[in-house]
């Protein structure tokens, strides 16, 4: 069970800090955009960090299934689950179609076509004024319930959020750790090599593609309902770079890394007024400096640097046991 | 009955013919080398073997199928593996799990099944786990298992990306240049372990430099000059062979002997 460890801690951290702190603002309302921008963040890096394919335009897939919700819902009066149900068969759909010739791009091509992936989707969320509402957005959307039990307070939403986390975690360490996880990383190490060791390059990157994008519109399912209000500004491009950001911080190919760089970049504006104006400038400037001065993220290179401590004093009581 | 054979086989880029009109047999069960100057095309050969480049012209059977028009994972899938001239490691991942990737063809979870970690699963990585152990030890790589494949050195990376290549469990492995770069111990090592898996009775199909290797450890020997047959035969015949030794060889096919 060493496997889950982890999961077993960040489970104990979801659940003892409302329960420490109920009526925390940092804990039930912060609280759950963290935990929705880490479910958002380690879809990514399934795809990002493992299989080394880059999106720029992953907040495309989270409005999919966020509007596709919403307008069900709010104009057509289906049920929130069904409607949530109904986004990730859009989504699924469309992400599919796309990845054939979008994977079949390498690097800088790649984030291109990406980039205008999410461009597109955003300019159809605000074009499509009769159906989405255009720029002004969609409000009156229905919350969710569960069992009977009306999701109606930010806690109650919290308890969602944290479970949906803990759940999509547990997958993302299945699959890591997995005969196709492994294809996952070797795909992102040498093609060619994987191909040879008999591994679809090409089924695997529209695999893991589809995948990342079903999870970040289930996570878009739940955000609507949560907010009741929703419009076209939370699936624009800066979004899917501030994930690319969480991502990059915390470290790729990690996924606690991922959760961790979602809980930074969720508390820093919150700590910070000057974030406000200058948000996207200090995403850019995190991501540079990642780049230049801890390429393997915040998270990775401080479990690094604690391994290694670790390391020393092991290896220095055995060498006081061999004198 | 060969277990590979090339017809006809042709391949330009451009301007450029790296493979003309070529045609071998590789017995089974063998050590058959390719050699031939730098340029002469004896990787792009590999390449279109492994399914990696396709002919412009000819035809490959393996094993009484044909390879050409099938992706790499399809040629892989019929039991050809490769090594490659300018290392393809996964440099991401630990030395274990390099060659546990090798398994890929020998297993069949799926992503959904991994994903909700269904029972089977745990049974499936055992043995693939002892799979690619049995790998790294027929490579002598035993003391390496639990490293990162980013932290070793060269040598050792030679052997292992062959660890990788023996854990899908290949009837055919071509190996580009495997002693390239290394020094005289190694070089030797590598020898006994091409015998050790050609025993084992994997064909083994190389293209090497180092004449030496070559003439030892090879059962029959294809010379290629600007991607045509120049000759084949026996290592004694090749060294004997008038045309190899004008053409090119000359004193290094002597020194060997
Ligand atoms: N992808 C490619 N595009 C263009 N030309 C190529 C390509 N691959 C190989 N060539 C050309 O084909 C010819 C044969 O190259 P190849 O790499 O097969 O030679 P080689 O026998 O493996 O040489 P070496 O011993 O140096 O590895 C060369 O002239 C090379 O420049
Ligand atoms: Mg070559």
């Amino acid at each position: 069970m060493r496997r889950l460890a982890g999961l077993c801690l960040l489970a104990t951290i979801v659940v003892v800090l409302p329960i420490l702190f109920p009526d925390n603002y940092y804990v039930t309302v912060v609280g759950v955009t963290a935990l929705l921008h880490a479910i958002l963040a380690v879809s990514l890096n399934l795809l990002m960090g493992y299989a080394g394919q880059i999106s720029l335009g992953h907040a495309a897939f989270f409005g999919i299934g966020a509007y596709t919700s919403a307008i069900l819902t709010t104009r057509y009066g289906w049920d929130p689950w069904a409607a949530i149900m109904a986004g990730l068969a859009l989504t699924g759909l469309v992400s599919f179609l796309v990845s054939r010739p979008i994977l079949r791009l390498k690097g800088h091509y790649l984030a291109m076509a990406t980039l205008g992936l999410g461009i597109i989707i955003n300019i159809i969320l605000v074009q499509g004024d009769q159906l989405t509402g255009g720029p002004d957005g969609l409000g009156g959307i229905p919350t969710l319930s569960l069992f009977g039990w009306a999701l109606d307070t930010d806690l109650r939403w919290y308890w969602m959020m944290g479970a949906t986390l803990l759940g999509v975690v547990w997958l993302a360490l299945n699959i890591i750790d997995s005969r196709s996880g492994r294809a996952l990383r070797a795909l992102h190490g040498s093609e060619v090599a994987a191909e040879m060791m008999g591994i679809n390059t090409t089924a695997a990157k529209t695999g893991v593609f589809v995948l990342a994008a079903l999870i970040a519109s289930l996570a878009g399912g739940l955000f609507c309902h949560q907010q009741s209000f929703i419009s076209p500004d939370s699936f624009n491009f800066f979004f899917s770079i501030e994930l690319v950001t969480m991502v990059v911080l915390g470290g790729m190919a990690s996924t606690y890394g991922a959760v961790f760089g979602a809980l930074i970049l969720t508390l820093l504006p919150e700590l910070l007024v000057v974030f406000e104006d200058f948000e996207v400038m200090i995403f850019g400037a995190i991501l540079m400096l990642m780049m230049i001065f801890l390429p393997q993220g915040l998270f990775v290179g401080l479990q690094n640097l604690v391994l290694r401590w670790l390391n020393r004093r092991r290896s220095a009581a055995f060498g006081a046991v061999g004198e | 009955m060969a277990l590979l054979e090339v017809e006809a086989l042709t391949k330009s880029f451009g301007g450029v013919t790296a493979i003309a009109d070529l045609s071998f047999d590789v017995p089974p069960g063998q050590v058959y080398s390719v050699i031939g100057p730098n340029g002469a095309g004896k990787t792009t050969l590999f390449n279109m073997l492994s399914g990696i480049y396709h002919p412009d012209d000819g035809s490959i059977r393996f094993m009484d199928q044909g390879v050409v028009g099938r992706q790499p994972h399809q040629v892989a899938a019929l039991g050809v593996s490769r090594t490659f001239q300018n290392l393809q490691m996964f440099f991401n991942m630990s030395v274990l799990d390099n060659v546990m990737v090798g398994c890929h063809l020998r297993t069949r979870t799926g992503l959904f099944s991994a994903a909700l970690r269904l029972p089977r699963i745990k049974r499936e990585e055992k043995l693939s786990r002892q799979w690619a152990r049995e790998a790294l030890a027929i490579c002598h790589l035993d003391k390496f298992i639990g490293q990162e494949a980013g932290s070793l050195p060269y040598g050792v990376l030679k052997r292992l990306e062959i660890a990788r290549a023996l854990a899908v469990e290949p009837k055919l492995l071509l190996m580009d240049e495997p002693a390239a770069g290394l020094n005289d111990t190694e070089t030797l090592e590598m020898r006994k372990l091409i015998r050790r898996i050609c025993e084992s009775g994997i064909t083994v199909l190389l293209v090497e430099h180092n004449m030496g290797l070559v003439m030892q450890v090879s059962d029959r020997i294809l010379v290629l000059d600007y991607g045509s047959r120049l000759a084949e035969g026996t290592p004694v015949e090749i060294q004997n062979d008038r045309r190899v030794i004008e053409a090119y060889l000359g004193g290094e096919v002597q020194y060997a002997l």
